[in-house]
C-alpha cells in the first residue's frame, strides 16, 4: 500500500488481523468441503451438496434485506430461472462442454436481464418499501405460472429430469458447490466491509440522505438486484448439475420465503448467520423429516416467529454480543486518518447567480403555499429565510432540492433549469442540504458518514476499507471544532444532538457544494454550539465563496451572520434587504409581533 | 351471459377473501401473511361441523368465533410488539402462517377434505342455468360491503377505526385508545377471514395449504385499494373481470396471475392504487 506511512499502527494491526482470520476461516472451510466427503455418509454429502447451493441464496437474500432493507422473495425465482435455463439448454438442445459452459452463461445473464427489469420495475424515485416487496412476490408467481403452462418446453408440473450435465460425481458435486459457497462468502464479507459495501447500510439507514449526498440509490438498488439474480441465477446452475432435476417449487415464493426463514434465523445481516442458518436448518429438516415431518416445520416456524419477535437480528447477534466489541461504545481516537485534500472544483462554474428563482409557486390543490417567489443568490452571500410557521420557508427548501416539487415558476441553478429533476441530480449541480432532523446514518461511524458523502465525487472500493478519510479543509475544520475529529470510528448513534447537526453539516460541506441550503441549523443546540455553526456559516460564504441560505428563527443569530435576509410570509416573499433594513423594518415588526397581515 | 355472471361472481368471491386483510391493514398498517391461514382455519371449521352431522350453516359462526379469538391471541402477543418494525410483522405472521398450516396437518391430515355443500344446485337467470352458490356468494360480498359500511359509518368504534385510519397519532393524542380499536379491528379482520374460509369450501379443495393460493391475491387486491372498501370492490371487479376473461379466451394458467400482474402495474403507475376512488 503506497500510503502505508499514514496508518496509524493500531488500526493497521487490526486489519491485517481480520484479514489473516478472514483468510484462515477460509481455508479451514475450503479443507472442509475438500476432504468432507471422505467421512459422511452418502445421504449427507446428498443433502449438505444441496444446502450448500441453498446457503449461496441465503447470501444473496442477506445482502438485499439484512444490509440494503429490501424484503424480498423474489430470489427463489432467479435460482429457478438459472436451473430451468440449464436444464432446458441440456434437455433440448444436447449436453457437450460448449453447451455446459453456455449454460452457465445463460444461466447467469438471464437472471441478470431479469433482475435488471425487476429492479427498475421496483425503484423509482418515490417507490416504497413494500411495493418492492410486491414485486418480489409477484415475479415468482408468473414464473412459475410460465413454467406450468410451459408444456413439453418446461416440462410443466413435472419438472425436468433426465438431462446431463456436468460430469461430477457425488463428491464432486459436494466439492463443487462448497467451493462456491466459500467463494460467494468470502466475497460477501469482503464487499460488506469495503468502503463500497458501507453504502448498502446507508440506503437502509437513511435512503432520503443517500439522495441528498448525490448518490443515485435507485439505480445503486437496481444493479444490486441485477448482480445478486446472477448469482442466484449460478446458483440455479449447480443446482440443476447437481440434483439432476428442476422443478416449478425451485422456482416458488414459499420457497423464497424459506429463504427468508433462514437468513432471518441465521441473523440478518451478516452473511455467515445465513450461511449457517441456511445450511444447518435445510439439512436438519431433510434429517429429520422422515421422523417427524411436520413437527420439525412447526418446530422450526415457531422458532421464527419468536425470533422475529425478541431477537430481530437472528442468532449471529447473541454471538457478537458477546465477541464483538468497538461498535456501541464510544471510541476516542481511533479511525481512518484525516487528509485533507485541495477542493476539486468538480462543478463547473458559470457567470450569473449561483440560484434564480422567478415566480416560483407551489400549492395543494386551491391552497397556495408559496406565490410568486422571485430571488437571486451570487456566490459568497448568506441569506437568511424568516417567517413565522407557515410562512412556507421550508417548503421552499423542498421546491429548491427537487425538481418535482413546484408547481409553477423557474428555479435555475448555476444556469440550469431544475424542473423534473430528482434530489442526487440537484446535489451534482453543487447544492449540499441540511436538514431541520439531523439527517445521518445511524448505524455507521462518523468517518463511514464522511466518506458516503465522497461516494458520489470518487468511486469507492468494492473491495478495501480505506485506511484514510480525504476530505476538503473546509469539513475537517468544522470537525476539528466540533471535536469530531476525536470520534470518527464512533457510531453516530451514540453521538449527542448537537454532534449529529456538526457531523451533517460538515457532511454537506464535504460534498464540496457551491450552494448550502440549511433549516434551522441552530435548534435544539446550546449557545457555544450556536457559535461554532455561525462561525463555520461565516467563514464558508466571506472566505471561501459558497453561497448559503438558512432558515432560521433565532433573529439575534440571523443578524448576526447574515449578509441578506429574506422575509416570507403567508406564501409570498414580502422583504428583501440588508440585515440593517429588514431588521428595522415595520413589516418585520408587525409579522413577528402578531399584528395585522401585510 | 354466463360470462358477465362469472365476472360478478368473481369479483364476489375475491371481495369476500380480501376484505378481512383490508380492514386489519386499513386500520393497523400491518399486512396479515397469515390471512391465508385464517383461510383454511375457516375452511376446517366446516370439516369439523360437517364431522360432527352438524348444519353446514352453523360452520359460518363458529368459522368467525374460532377467527376472531385466535386472532385476538395472535393481536396481542406477535401483530403488537411489531407495529413499529412492519417489516418484520408480515414475517412473523407469515411464520405464524407456517405454524397454523403444520397444526392443521397434524391435526387432519394433509390429505383433501370434503366439505357439505352450503347449497347446490343451478337457478335459471339471465336466460342462463347458473351455480346458486355462485349467486348466493354475490349476496354475501354485497351484505359484508355493506356490514363494513354501517360498522365504519354508523358505530362508535366504525368512527374510532375511521379516525386512526387517517391520522394515528392525532387520534391517540385526543384520547382514543388506539390499543383497543386495534384489537377489535384485527379480530373482526380474521373473523371474517375464517368466515370467507368457510364459504370457500364449495369452490375449492380443503387442504392444509388452500390458504397460500389465495393469500397473494387478496395482498394485491389489498395494496392496490389501501384503506377503502370501495376501492376494493372496484379493484375486484376489474382485476376479477380481466382473470376471468383472460381464463376464458387465452389460458387459465395466465389467468392465476392476471390479478397479481395487474396490481402491480397499477402500483407501478400510481403508488395510491384505487384509494382515490
Amino acid at each position: 500500500m503506497s500510503d502505508a506511512l499514514a496508518i496509524s499502527p493500531s488500526r493497521s494491526n487490526a486489519v491485517r488481523r481480520r484479514a489473516a482470520i478472514l483468510g484462515v476461516l477460509a481455508l479451514v472451510a475450503l479443507a472442509l468441503v475438500i476432504f468432507g466427503p471422505m467421512f459422511l455418509s452418502r445421504f449427507s454429502i446428498n443433502v449438505l451438496t444441496r444446502s450448500m447451493i441453498y446457503a449461496i441464496l441465503a447470501i444473496t437474500v442477506d445482502l438485499l434485506w439484512g444490509f440494503t432493507g429490501i424484503l424480498t422473495f423474489g430470489q427463489a425465482a432467479f435460482f429457478g430461472v438459472g436451473a430451468y435455463a440449464t436444464a432446458m439448454l441440456l434437455t433440448h438442445i444436447g449436453s457437450s462442454p460448449t453447451l455446459i459452459s453456455l449454460a452457465l452463461v445463460l444461466a447467469i445473464l438471464v437472471p441478470v436481464v431479469l433482475g435488471t427489469i425487476v429492479g427498475w420495475l421496483s425503484f423509482y424515485y418515490g417507490s416504497t418499501p413494500i411495493y418492492a416487496t410486491v414485486i418480489s412476490l409477484v415475479f415468482p408467481i408468473v414464473v412459475t405460472q410460465l413454467i406450468y403452462s410451459g408444456g413439453t418446453l418446461t416440462g410443466s408440473s413435472s419438472g425436468m429430469v433426465g438431462y446431463s450435465g456436468l460430469p461430477f460425481g457425488l463428491e464432486g458435486f459436494f466439492r463443487l458447490s462448497g467451493i462456491s459457497l466459500v467463494v460467494v462468502t468470502l466475497g460477501a464479507l469482503i464487499f460488506v466491509r469495503s468502503d463500497s459495501g458501507r453504502i448498502l447500510t446507508a440506503i437502509r439507514d437513511n435512503e432520503t440522505r443517500c439522495a441528498y449526498l448525490g448518490l443515485n440509490t435507485q439505480r445503486i438498488k437496481i444493479m444490486l438486484t441485477a448482480v445478486l439474480a446472477g448469482v442466484a441465477g449460478l446458483a440455479g446452475f449447480l443446482y440443476a448439475n447437481a440434483s439432476g432435476v428442476v422443478a416449478p417449487e425451485n422456482t416458488s415464493f414459499v420457497f423464497g420465503t424459506e429463504l427468508v426463514v433462514w437468513t432471518a434465523l441465521g441473523g440478518r445481516g451478516t452473511i455467515l448467520g445465513p450461511v449457517l442458518g441456511a445450511v444447518g436448518i435445510d439439512y436438519l429438516s431433510a434429517s429429520l423429516s422422515g421422523e417427524l415431518p411436520f413437527l420439525w416445520q412447526l418446530v422450526v416456524g415457531t422458532l421464527f416467529v419468536v425470533m422475529i419477535i425478541f431477537l430481530p437480528n437472528g442468532l449471529a447477534a447473541l454471538v457478537s454480543r458477546l465477541t464483538r466489541r468497538g461498535r456501541g461504545e464510544v471510541v476516542a481516537g481511533a479511525g481512518p486518518e484525516l487528509v485533507s485534500e485541495a477542493p476539486r472544483h468538480h462543478v463547473k462554474m458559470v457567470d450569473g447567480p449561483l440560484l434564480s428563482i422567478d415566480k416560483l409557486e407551489k400549492s395543494y390543490g386551491s391552497q397556495k403555499v408559496l406565490a410568486d417567489i422571485t430571488l437571486d443568490v451570487a456566490p459568497g452571500e448568506l441569506v437568511s429565510l424568516v417567517g413565522p410557521n407557515g410562512a412556507g420557508k421550508t417548503t421552499m427548501m423542498r421546491c429548491l432540492t427537487d425538481g418535482k416539487e413546484s408547481s409553477g415558476g423557474v428555479i435555475r441553478i448555476a444556469g440550469k433549469n431544475i424542473a423534473g429533476m430528482v434530489p442526487n441530480q440537484i446535489v451534482a449541480l453543487g447544492v449540499g442540504r441540511k436538514f431541520q432532523v439531523a439527517s445521518v446514518f445511524e448505524s455507521l461511524t462518523v468517518a463511514e458518514c464522511l466518506r458516503m458523502a465522497r461516494a458520489s465525487l470518487e468511486a469507492p472500493s468494492f473491495v478495501a476499507a480505506s485506511d484514510t478519510l480525504s476530505l476538503p479543509p473546509a469539513a475537517i475544520e468544522i470537525l476539528q471544532l466540533t471535536g469530531l475529529d476525536q470520534l470518527l470510528s464512533t457510531e453516530v448513534s451514540l453521538l449527542s444532538h448537537g454532534q449529529k447537526q456538526s457531523l451533517e453539516l460538515a457532511m454537506v460541506v464535504a460534498l464540496e457544494p457551491r450552494m448550502i441550503l440549511l433549516d434551522e441549523p441552530t435548534a435544539g443546540l446550546t449557545k457555544a454550539e450556536r457559535t461554532t455553526i455561525g462561525t463555520i456559516l461565516k467563514k464558508l460564504t466571506n472566505e471561501l465563496g459558497f453561497a448559503a441560505i438558512l432558515v432560521e428563527h433565532d433573529l439575534d443569530f440571523v443578524r448576526d451572520i447574515s449578509s441578506r435576509i429574506v422575509v416570507l410570509h403567508q406564501g409570498r416573499l414580502v422583504l428583501d434587504g440588508s440585515v440593517d433594513e429588514v431588521v428595522n423594518s415595520d413589516i418585520v415588526k408587525t409579522i413577528y409581533s402578531g399584528g395585522d397581515h401585510v | 351471459m354466463t360470462l358477465l355472471l362469472d365476472i360478478v361472481t368473481t369479483a364476489a368471491i375475491l371481495f369476500i377473501v380480501s376484505a378481512g386483510l383490508l380492514a386489519i391493514f386499513g386500520v393497523l398498517e400491518i399486512v396479515n401473511f397469515a390471512h391465508g391461514a385464517w383461510l383454511t382455519v375457516g375452511a376446517y371449521c366446516a370439516v369439523v361441523t360437517g364431522g360432527l352431522g352438524l348444519s353446514p350453516w352453523l360452520a359460518l359462526p363458529l368459522a368467525f368465533v374460532a377467527g376472531a379469538v385466535l386472532g385476538g391471541v395472535t393481536e396481542r402477543l406477535i401483530v403488537r410488539p411489531l407495529y413499529s418494525r412492519p417489516q418484520d410483522a408480515i414475517l412473523a405472521t407469515w411464520g405464524l402462517g407456517i405454524i397454523i398450516g403444520q397444526l392443521i396437518t397434524l391435526g387432519f391430515g394433509r390429505d383433501v377434505q370434503f366439505t357439505e355443500n352450503l347449497l347446490s344446485g343451478t337457478i335459471h337467470i339471465l336466460g342462463t342455468d347458473y351455480s346458486l352458490y355462485r349467486l348466493f356468494a354475490l349476496a354475501a360480498a354485497v351484505a359484508i360491503g355493506l356490514g363494513f359500511a354501517l360498522l365504519l359509518e354508523g358505530t362508535r368504534l366504525g368512527l374510532s377505526a375511521r379516525a386512526v385510519i387517517m391520522n394515528q397519532s392525532l387520534a391517540r393524542a385526543l384520547g382514543l385508545d388506539t390499543t383497543r380499536i386495534r384489537f377489535v379491528t384485527f379480530m373482526i379482520g380474521t373473523g371474517l377471514t375464517a368466515l370467507a374460509g368457510v364459504l370457500l369450501t364449495p369452490l375449492t379443495s380443503v387442504d392444509p395449504t388452500m390458504g397460500v393460493a389465495w393469500l397473494i391475491g387478496s395482498f394485491m387486491l389489498v395494496m392496490v385499494a389501501g384503506s377503502s372498501f370501495g376501492a376494493l370492490a372496484v379493484a375486484c371487479l376489474v382485476f376479477g373481470g380481466a382473470q376471468v376473461l383472460v381464463s376464458t379466451f387465452i389460458s387459465p394458467i395466465l389467468g392465476g396471475i392476471t390479478v397479481a400482474v395487474l396490481s402491480a402495474l397499477v402500483l407501478r403507475i400510481s403508488s395510491k392504487g384505487f384509494a382515490r376512488v
